[in-house]
C-alpha cells in the first residue's frame, strides 16, 4: 500500500492507532516500573527509618569533616631521560594505518604523553581521504582490551593457560615445526613485509602452506574476476564516476570491502548546494534494509535466493537494449521483472557511467554482473583494474581442502594468524574437530578466542598500535604502521614470530627492533624502487606511498552463458532468512569492544544483541499487520533451519519483504572476553556452502514460530528513547494520538483535533524532498521558513540582542545528504569525550550516555520507505530553554554562543534534560566511568560478576586528560568539543594569527567520512561554515519553537523513480 | 573614669601599634639577606665563609654605637680608612673589603639584623610559616581578610565612640544640671557599657564577625595556601633562579607551549650538574641524589651503562665511594676517620629514602616530587595561554620563587582568586592578530569609548572557559 502524503515516522507505532503503545509513547518518563528496577537490585530493599537516617546524617556530617581536614600528598614524577619529542600536555600524532584482516584505514593516532587516545583520518590517503569508520574509531579501546593474551602461554587442560617465556615457546613451536606438514591458516594479509615473512618461513619449511580465509567471504568475486580478467583481485569500484549505481545486496556503505573509501565517493556524487544540478541514482536490489538500501533512492525486494535471477533478468534486459547476446537462466516475474526492465533502461542511458555490484557469495552471479558492466561499458571506467583492491583475499575453497587435510591427518601443525575458523567459518564445528588431529598448534591471535582455545601453544601478536608494519590495500598504494606505545603486554608481532621459527638470516635477533629493521629493509628493496623514492622519514611522517602502476588494460574474458545457468535457484516457499555482517561488531571480531556493542545498528537501533527482522505490512485501511503476530520489538520467537530450533529476539522492520527475515552475524561468541562472551546469538552454524563451495550467507525454507509473547531480558533498542509524544485526541475513535500520527492519519480520518494552542500542529524535525520536485519543495521550505521567522520575531524580551558581533559565533552545519548513518560520529565522540558505555541492562532503561545520536526516520512508501538519518546533538540554541530551568545555572550561555555545562556546579535536578525539546541531555545515574570511591555506584557492562569495566586500570588508559570523567549525579552533553575549541584558539593566539578554520574540527567532524558535518565559526565570513549556511535546502530544526539553535540541516533529496515503484 | 583616663589609653593603644610596627620584619630581612649578603656569607649565619659568620653581629659591635654598625654595613670602607677600632680589626682578619651598600635604610637594615638574629637562634626556621602572611611581593593576594591595621582602625574608632558617648552623657548631665534636675546623675562607664544599646550592639558585631569568619574559613577549606612540603631533594630556587638567574623556562620548558609547565626530568638537571658535582649548600648530599636517579658516575664523569638493572646495594656502593672520596678531597686526606665515614653513610641513607618509596623500590629512576600545585580534576589550566599569550610574569601566581629555599604554594588557587584577576586583567589586545575577531572592541577602542579589554569581555568568566 503506497501512500505518499506521509510525512516521516520512526516506527509503526507512530502509524498505529493503538492507545497502549501511544499511552507508552505519549508519556514523558520511562515506561520502566520503578519495582521492576529495585527487584534487581543486589540491595534488595531500601529501607530507612528516623535512627538510620540520622545515623547515617551523623557519620556523613563526620566524614566530610574528616575528609576535609587533610589533603592527601601527591606525587609529581617527571621523567628521568625526557624524551625530546614529548611535552607533557601537548598531543603527539604520528601517521599509522589501522588493519585487522581486510579492513583499513590509514590513520593519524593521537598520543598523549606516550599514550594512545584518540584516532584520526589522513587526510594524505589516496582512498579513504581522512575518513574513518566506527570500527576505526573503537579501535583504540580494543589496545587496553585487558582480555588480550599477556603472556607467550601454553594451553594446559580445561582452557587454562600458563604462562612460559619466549624462548620456551620458541623451542617448543621449532621442534614440533621441524620435518612437519605446516599450514599457517590466517585472514586476508595485505602486508607486503608479513607477505615476505611468511614466505622465508614456507622456505625453510618446504612442507608449509598459506591458507588464507575470510569470515565473510568473497570468495566468489575474487574467482569470478580471475575468470573474467585474469587475475584473482577485486576490483576498484569508483562510486565517484557513476551516476547510476545498482547494488545487488552489496552493503558497500555499511560493510562491504571498503566501506569508508565508497561513502567518500559515493557522497561525492550526492551533496546538493545551489550549484549542483544532477545527482547519482542509486537502486538497491535486497531483501532486508541494510545500511546502503536504506541509503538508495529506489530499492527493489528481492529474496536473497532470487538475487541470481534478479542478475538474469537485468542483464538480459540490458543485453536486449544494447544488442548484446541474452543468456538463458531462470528470470524473475512478475512486478520485479517489470521494474528491473524499466531500470534497464536508467541504465543503458546512463552507459559507461553507471556501476552494478554484487554481494552474494556465487560466482556465476558474479560472472554475470561483470557481464552486466562489461556490455554498459564500466569496465575501465567504475570498474577499474589499475589500482585493484588487496582488501579480501580469503579462498573458501582452499579452507574447506585443509579442514579436509586435518580431518585425514595430514596436517602435523598448525600456525593460525588473525583468523577464529572455530567460530566464525561455515565449517567452525568441523574443524574444531579436526583440529584434534593436528599434533602442533599454535595461536598468533591477539586473545583467547574459540580457536585459540583448541591451540597448545599461544604466541600472541601485537596490537597494530603498537606494530611496526605496511600495507598495500591497493596496488600501488602502500601505507606504513608505527607503534605509538610500547607493547602493554609480553607479546610479540606474528611476522616476527614467524621468522623466529623460520631462523630467517633477515632478522637480527640481538636488534631492539628486529621487525622494525625487517620491513625498513624491505621496503628499501622492494618498494621504494617503484617510484620517486620520497625516503623512509617522509613516508613514515605522511604514512602513505604512492608508486607507480602500469597495468595494461583488460577485456572481459568471462562466459555469462555459462554462468546463466549456475545462478542460485529461486526459492519461493517458506521463509529466507539472510545472514548479514554486523555492521559494528563485524564477523565478531570485534565483539569485546563495549563501543562497537553498544553502538546501535543503524536500522533496528538496537544494542547488545542481533534480532530477527520481520516484515511488515500495511492492511490499506487503519492496521499494521506484522509477520508472526509480533506485537512489541523484542519479543521472542522460534526460528527453526533444517530441523535445528533456535529462540531468538525479534523486530518489526519497514521495509523488510514478507516472506524473508534477516539477522546479523558475529554476534553469540563463546571466548570473546568479558564483554562479547554470549552477546546474542550466533548464526553461523546456519551458513551452507552451495554446490561450487562458496559460502552462501542465506537459508531458504526456514520455519518461523508465532511470537511466544515475551520479551527478551533487557531487550535494548534506543529509537523510543528520549523522545516526547506530543497526543491529542483522534474524533472518530476517541483515541488518544500523537502530532506525527495526527498527519498521517489526517487522510483516512480527516476530523482530527488539534491540541490546545496549536501544540498539535506539524513538527519540522525532518524535511525531504525529490531531486525532480526540488525547485517547489525549496520555496515552500522558504515560505515556511520565513513564517517561522516572522512568528520568531516577537519577543517577551525586547532588547536582548543575539547578535554575537564581536569574537566568535561557533555553529555546525549538518548535511542530510551526505549522512549515510554510520555511527562513525558517535563513536568518535564517545573516545573525544570520554562518554561512557552503560551496558545492554542500563541502555534498557534508557540510559544510555551518547552525546550524538543518529536518529533514524523513514518516510514515503509504508512498504518500501526511504529513509533519513539524523546525527543529532546539543543543538546550542542561543534561546536554550534548558538555561533558565537549572536552578543553579550549572548550564549557561557562553559569549560566542556555546551552550555551557558545568558538571562541577551541577546537582542533577534534571529539569534541563526535561525541558530540552531536542532530548539530547544525558544524566549519569550511575558512576559509569567510576570516577568516584563507592564501588556499588558502578555498573558493569555484561555480567554481573564482572568488575566495572572502568574501574580497570589498563582501561582507563583510554582516557582523554582534557576532558572531565563525569561522575554519578550531574547531567552531561555535547559541548561541541570545547576542548578542541580551546585548543584551536590558543594555538591561534600563541600563533598570534587569525583563527582558521582547520584550527576547529569537532569530534564527528574529523571522523565522518562523507564530511557531512561542518563546525566553524559563523562570525568568519570566508570560513567554510559560512558557504555551507548559504545552502538554500538548510532548515533548522524545530524552527517554530524559536530556541534559535545553532545546527543547521540540509533537507534530504532522494532521486526516488517512482517509475520503479509500479 | 574622666577624660583623662580615656585619652591615656587611648595613648597606650597607639604605642602598641607602633611597637608592633617597630618589630623588624624577618621576611623583608631574608630578601635582603639573600639579594645582598648572601653570596659572601654563610646562610647559616654559624660558619665562616668568604666572609664572617653574621651570627651574633649585634653582640660584637655592642660597645658601639648603632649608627657605626649601620655605617659599617653601607660602606665598610670609609670606616676602616676613619680607622674605627672595630673595622680595623675586621680588616687586618679577613683582608677583604666588603661591597658597600648604600642605598639600604636604617629600617632595611634593621630587618637584616632582626633575621640574621633569629636564624642564628633557630627562631628563624623555613618551616616555620606564619598562616595567612603573604609574602611582599608582584601581587597581595585579595583574600588576606582582615589586616592589623584594620584592627587598628576598628579599635580606634572604638575608643574614639566611647570617647564621643562620654561627650554626650557629660554635656547631658551639664543639660540637666542647667534645667534644674537635681537628681542628674553621671552615668559610670559599667553602666554605659552594660547598657542594652552597647550590648545590642556588640553582640550585632560579634554574630557579623563570626559569619564572615566562618564563611571566609569555609571557602579556604581545601585551599593550600602556604602549603611547602618536604621535598626529596632540597632544591634551592633561590639558588638557582634567585643567586643564578636561571631563566624559569630553561627548567620549566612547558610554560610556554603546554598547559603543564613541567617539572623538568633528571637529565635537565645534567646539563649543569655533570660539571657542578658538589653544591655550596650541601655539598654531595643533594646533588648525588641527581646522579643516583638517572645513573650518572660523577667520578669517572659518565653515564653508568645498564643502571636500571643495578640493584640498590651496587648504587649505595658507587655512591659512597663518591661521597667519601669528595671528603678526602676537601680535607685533603687519603683515609676517612670514623665520623666521615658516618657521614658517608647518613647521606647515603637520605639518597635511598628520598629516592625510593612503596611504589618504587629501586633507587634508579624518577625522582618523585611532592606536588605543591594542585587543581582539581575539572579544572583545566593551560600555562602557556598565560606565559605566552597573556604574558604573564611567573611570580603573579608563584610569588618570588628566586627567593624561596623551599617553594610554597603562594596563591590560594581558589576559583575566586583566578576570577578576579580575570576581571581586572587587560588583554593584549593591540599587538596580537587573533584578537581581530572582536571587531566591536577594536571599534570603541578607537572611538574612546573603551580604554581597555579586560579578560572577562573576552569570556574569561564563562564556566567552559576551565570547566569541561
Amino acid at each position: 500500500m503506497k501512500n505518499q502524503n506521509i510525512q516521516t515516522w520512526v516506527d509503526e507505532t507512530d502509524l498505529l492507532v493503538d492507545s497502549k503503545q501511544l499511552n507508552q509513547e505519549g508519556s514523558e518518563f520511562n515506561p520502566v516500573s520503578v519495582e521492576s528496577i529495585l527487584e534487581d537490585e543486589k540491595s534488595g530493599h531500601l529501607e530507612t527509618n528516623r535512627r538510620d537516617f540520622l545515623k547515617l546524617l551523623g557519620f556523613g556530617v563526620g566524614a566530610a569533616t574528616l575528609a576535609s581536614c587533610e589533603a592527601p600528598i601527591k606525587k609529581a614524577i617527571p621523567y628521568t631521560i625526557r624524551p625530546d619529542e614529548i611535552v607533557p600536555g601537548i598531543a603527539n600524532y604520528y601517521a599509522s594505518t589501522f588493519v585487522n584482516g581486510g579492513d583499513v584505514c590509514p590513520v593519524l593516532v593521537k598520543t598523549r604523553e606516550g599514550r594512545p587516545i584518540k584516532i584520526e583520518g589522513n587526510a594524505l590517503s589516496s582512498f579513504t581521504k581522512g575518513g574513518t569508520s566506527a570500527r576505526v574509531q573503537a579501535s583504540v579501546l580494543s589496545l587496553y582490551d585487558y582480555n588480550r593474551t599477556q603472556n607467550p602461554s601454553k594451553l594446559v587442560a580445561d582452557g587454562k593457560i600458563e604462562s612460559i617465556s619466549w624462548d620456551e615457546l620458541d623451542t617448543a613451536v621449532k621442534a614440533g615445526l621441524s620435518g612437519s606438514r605446516v599450514r599457517i591458516l590466517s585472514s586476508t594479509v595485505m602486508s607486503p613485509s608479513a607477505k615476505k615473512a611468511i614466505q622465508e618461513f614456507c622456505v625453510k619449511y618446504p612442507n608449509a602452506k598459506h591458507v588464507t580465509y575470510d569470515a565473510i567471504s568473497y570468495s566468489a568475486l575474487l574467482d569470478a574476476s580471475q575468470k573474467c580478467f585474469g587475475e584473482r583481485v577485486l576490483p576498484n569500484y569508483k562510486f565517484d564516476h557513476a551516476d547510476v549505481i545498482v547494488s545487488f545486496n552489496a552493503d558497500f556503505l555499511g560493510t562491504w570491502i571498503s566501506p569508508i573509501e565508497y561513502a567518500n565517493q559515493y557522497a561525492s556524487k550526492r551533496k546538493l548546494d545551489s550549484t549542483t544540478s544532477s545527482m547519482s541514482k542509486h537502486i538497491q536490489v535486497e531483501s532486508r534494509m541494510s545500511l546502503t538500501g536504506s541509503n538508495a533512492d529506489n530499492r527493489i525486494l528481492v529474496r536473497p535466493s532470487e538475487q541470481g535471477a534478479a542478475i538474469v533478468t537485468l542483464y538480459n534486459a540490458v543485453a536486449s537494449k544494447t544488442g548484446a547476446n541474452t543468456v538463458a537462466g531462470i528470470e524473475l516475474n512478475g512486478a520485479a521483472k517489470t521494474k528491473l526492465s524499466k531500470l534497464a533502461e536508467t541504465l543503458v542511458a546512463a552507459k559507461g557511467k553507471s556501476l552494478i555490484v554484487c554481494g552474494t557469495n556465487n560466482i556465476a552471479e558474479q560472472i554475470l554482473v561483470f557481464g552486466l558492466n562489461n556490455i554498459l561499458g564500466n569496465i575501465g571506467v567504475t570498474v577499474d583494474f589499475s589500482k585493484a583492491s588487496f582488501q579480501r583475499q580469503g579462498n573458501d575453497i582452499e579452507f574447506q581442502a585443509l579442514v579436509k587435510e586435518m580431518q585425514g591427518n595430514g596436517v602435523d601443525a598448525l600456525i593460525v594468524w588473525n583468523a577464529n575458523p572455530a567460530y566464525d567459518s561455515v565449517l567452525a564445528k568441523e574443524f574444531a574437530i579436526a583440529a584434534a588431529n593436528v599434533k602442533l598448534k599454535v595461536s598468533l591471535n591477539q586473545s583467547l578466542d574459540e580457536t585459540s582455545l583448541l591451540c597448545n601453544f599461544l604466541a600472541p601478536d601485537h596490537h597494530y598500535l603498537e606494530s611496526w608494519g605496511d600495507v598495500e590495500a591497493k596496488r600501488g598504494s602502500y601505507s606504513l604502521i608505527q607503534p605509538t606505545i610500547s607493547p602493554l603486554f609480553n607479546t610479540r608481532q606474528a611476522p616476527l614470530s614467524l621468522l623466529l621459527w623460520a631462523d630467517s638470516t633477515s632478522i637480527l635477533k640481538s636488534s631492539e627492533q628486529p621487525y622494525y629493521d625487517f620491513v625498513k629493509a624491505n621496503w628499501q628493496s622492494s618498494i621504494f624502487t617503484k617510484a620517486t623514492n620520497k625516503g623512509w622519514d617522509k613516508t613514515l611522517h605522511d604514512g602513505n606511498f604512492e608508486a607507480n602502476v602500469i597495468v595494461g588494460s583488460v577485456n572481459f574474458i568471462g562466459n555469462v552463458t555459462e554462468a546463466a545457468d549456475k545462478v542460485s535457484k529461486p526459492n519461493t516457499s517458506g521463509i529466507d532468512i539472510e545472514f548479514f555482517e554486523s555492521h559494528s561488531i563485524g564477523a565478531g571480531q570485534y565483539a569485546n569492544n563495549p563501543w562497537l556493542m553498544e553502538l546501535p545498528d543503524p536500522i533496528s537501533r538496537c544494542v547488545w544483541g542481533n534480532y530477527l527482522t520481520v516484515s511488515v505490512k500495511f492492511d490499506g485501511d487503519r492496521r499494521f499487520l506484522v509477520s508472526n503476530g509480533v506485537e512489541e520489538n523484542g519479543e521472542e520467537l522460534v526460528l527453526t533451519i533444517d530441523g535445528t530450533k533456535t529462540t531468538l529476539g525479534a523486530i518489526k522492520q519497514f521495509g523488510q519483504l514478507e516472506g524473508t527475515s534477516a539477522i546479523a552475524l558475529g554476534y553469540g561468541r563463546k571466548n570473546a572476553g568479558d564483554c562479547g562472551t554470549e552477546v546474542g546469538t550466533d548464526m553461523f552454524p546456519f551458513c551452507r556452502m552451495d554446490s561450487n563451495g562458496y559460502v552462501q550467507y542465506y537459508a531458504s525454507n526456514a520455519e518461523l514460530s508465532n511470537s511466544t509473547g515475551t520479551i527478551e531480558k533487557n531487550f535494548a533498542c534506543v529509537q523510543h528513547h528520549h523522545t516526547l509524544g506530543v497526543t491529542g485526541i483522534e474524533k472518530s475513535s476517541g483515541k488518544k494520538i500523537n502530532a506525527d500520527e495526527a498527519e498521517l492519519v489526517d487522510d483516512f480520518f480527516k476530523p482530527v483535533a488539534k491540541g490546545f494552542q496549536g501544540s498539535l500542529t506539524k513538527r519540522s524535525v525532518i524535511r525531504q524532498a525529490n531531486f525532480k520536485d526540488l525547485k517547489q519543495s525549496v520555496e515552500h521550505l522558504h515560505e515556511e521558513r520565513a513564517e517561522f521567522q516572522k512568528l520568531n520575531s516577537h519577543t517577551l524580551y525586547p532588547g536582548h540582542d543575539y547578535k554575537y558581533n564581536s569574537g566568535h559565533h561557533w555553529g555546525m552545519h549538518v548535511d542530510l545528504n551526505s549522512c549515510i548513518g554510520c555511527g562513525t560520529c558517535a563513536v568518535a565522540c564517545m573516545a573525544e569525550n570520554n562518554v561512557p558505555v552503560v551496558g545492554k541492562k542500563e541502555v534498557s532503561r534508557h540510559h544510555e550516555m551518547t552525546w550524538l545520536r543518529i536518529d533514524r526516520y523513514y518516510y514515503g512508501d509504508t512498504e518500501n520507505p526511504n529513509v533519513v538519518y539524523q546525527p543529532l546533538m546539543c543543538q546550542h540554541c542561543n534561546n536554550a530553554p534548558c538555561e533558565n530551568v537549572c536552578p543553579v545555572n550549572a548550564t549557561n550561555h557562553s559569549a560566542d554562543g556555546l551552550n555551557q555545562m558545568a558538571y562541577n556546579r551541577c546537582v542533577g535536578t534534571r529539569y534541563c534534560a526535561n525541558n530540552c525539546p531536542y532530548k539530547v541531555r544525558r544524566f549519569n545515574w550511575y558512576d559509569y566511568t567510576s570516577a568516584d570511591l563507592f564501588p556499588v555506584n558502578q555498573k558493569n557492562l555484561n555480567k554481573e560478576t564482572d568488575k566495572p569495566f572502568y574501574a580497570d586500570n589498563i582501561v582507563r588508559m583510554v582516557l582523554n586528560p582534557d576532558v572531565t570523567v563525569r561522575s554519578r549525579g550531574v547531567i552531561e552533553k555535547c559541548s561541541f568539543c570545547i576542548q578542541r575549541i580551546q585548543e584551536g584558539k590558543l594555538n591561534a593566539k600563541k600563533e598570534q594569527r587569525a583563527l582558521t578554520d582547520h584550527d576547529v574540527k569537532t569530534a564527528c567532524q574529523s571522523a565522518c567520512p562523507t564530511g557531512a558535518i561542518t563546525f566553524g565559526d559563523m562570525n568568519n565570513e570566508n570560513g567554510n561554515l559560512s558557504k555551507k549556511l548559504k545552502n538554500p535546502l538548510n532548515y533548522i530544526v524545530l524552527e517554530e519553537i524559536n530556541v534559535k539553535s545553532a545546527v543547521t540541516y540540509t533537507m534530504k533529496v532522494n532521486n526516488r523513480d517512482e517509475s520503479l515503484d509500479a | 573614669m574622666n577624660c583623662k583616663g580615656f585619652l591615656q589609653s587611648v595613648l597606650i593603644c597607639l604605642l602598641s601599634v607602633a611597637v608592633l610596627c617597630a618589630a623588624p620584619n624577618l621576611d623583608k630581612g631574608k630578601s635582603i639577606f639573600k639579594d645582598n649578603c648572601g653570596t659572601c656569607h654563610n646562610k647559616n649565619m654559624k660558619d665562616d665563609m668568604t666572609g664572617p659568620a653574621l651570627g651574633g653581629v649585634q653582640e660584637r659591635w655592642a660597645g658601639y654605637p648603632k649608627e657605626d654598625l649601620y655605617k659599617w654595613i653601607r660602606n665598610s670602607q670609609s670606616m676602616v680608612s676613619a680607622g674605627h677600632p672595630e673595622a680595623t680589626k675586621l680588616f687586618q682578619k679577613w683582608k677583604t673589603t666588603m661591597t658597600a651598600f648604600p642605598t639600604l635604610s636604617d629600617e632595611d637594615i634593621e630587618n637584616l639584623l632582626g633575621y640574621i638574629e633569629a636564624v642564628n637562634n633557630g627562631t628563624y626556621g623555613p618551616k616555620v610559616e606564619v598562616p595567612g602572611q603573604a609574602v611582599s611581593g608582584a601581587n597581595t593576594s585579595k583574600e588576606s581578610g582582615f589586616s592589623w591595621w584594620m584592627y587598628g582602625i576598628f579599635g580606634l574608632l572604638g575608643i574614639i565612640a566611647l570617647f564621643l558617648w562620654n561627650i554626650i552623657s557629660e554635656l547631658n548631665y551639664s543639660k540637666s544640671k542647667a534645667e534644674g534636675n537635681d537628681n542628674a546623675q553621671r552615668k559610670s562607664l559599667l553602666e554605659l557599657l552594660t547598657s542594652k544599646s552597647v550590648i545590642g550592639f556588640v553582640l550585632f558585631g560579634l554574630i557579623l564577625f563570626g559569619g564572615y569568619t566562618t564563611v571566609n574559613n569555609a571557602i579556604s577549606v581545601g585551599s593550600r595556601k602556604n602549603y611547602s612540603p618536604e621535598q626529596p631533594i632540597k632544591f634551592s630556587h633561590a639558588t638557582h633562579a634567585g643567586l643564578h638567574k636561571i631563566e624559569c623556562n630553561y627548567c620549566h620548558d612547558g610554560a610556554r607551549r603546554s598547559k603543564q609547565s613541567v617539572i623538568p626530568g633528571a637529565s635537565t638537571c645534567m646539563n649543569c650538574h655533570a660539571a657542578i658535582k658538589v653544591g655550596s649548600q650541601y655539598g654531595t648530599a643533594e646533588i648525588s641524589k641527581i646522579y643516583a636517579s638517572i645513573g650518572y658516575d660523577p667520578i669517572a664523569s659518565k653515564y653508568i651503562e645498564n643502571y636500571e638493572k643495578l640493584s640498590n646495594e651496587d648504587i649505595q656502593k658507587i655512591y659512597s665511594k663518591w661521597i667519601g672520596d669528595n671528603i678526602m678531597k676537601e680535607k685533603k686526606t687519603s683515609s676517612l676517620t670514623e665520623g666521615d665515614l658516618s657521614q658517608v653513610e647518613s647521606q647515603v641513607r637520605d639518597i635511598t629514602s628520598s629516592l625510593t618509596s612503596d611504589e618504587k623500590p629501586s633507587i634508579a629512576g624518577p625522582i618523585e616530587w611532592v606536588r605543591i600545585h594542585n587543581l582539581p580534576d575539572h579544572v583545566y589550566f593551560n600555562h602557556s595561554q598565560h606565559v605566552t599569550v597573556g604574558k604573564v610574569a611567573c611570580q603573579m601566581c608563584h610569588g618570588k620563587v628566586e627567593t624561596m629555599d623551599v617553594v610554597k604554594q603562594y596563591s590560594p588557587l581558589s576559583m575566586g582568586w583566578c576570577i578576579n584577576c580575570h576581571r581586572e586583567t587587560d588583554v593584549k589586545f593591540a599587538d596580537n592578530k587573533y584578537y581581530d575577531a572582536y571587531k566591536t572592541y577594536h571599534e570603541e577602542l578607537k572611538s574612546g569609548k573603551r580604554t581597555s579589554v579586560k579578560v572577562a569581555d573576552i569570556g574569561g568568566l564563562e564556566c567552559q572557559k576551565c570547566h569541561y
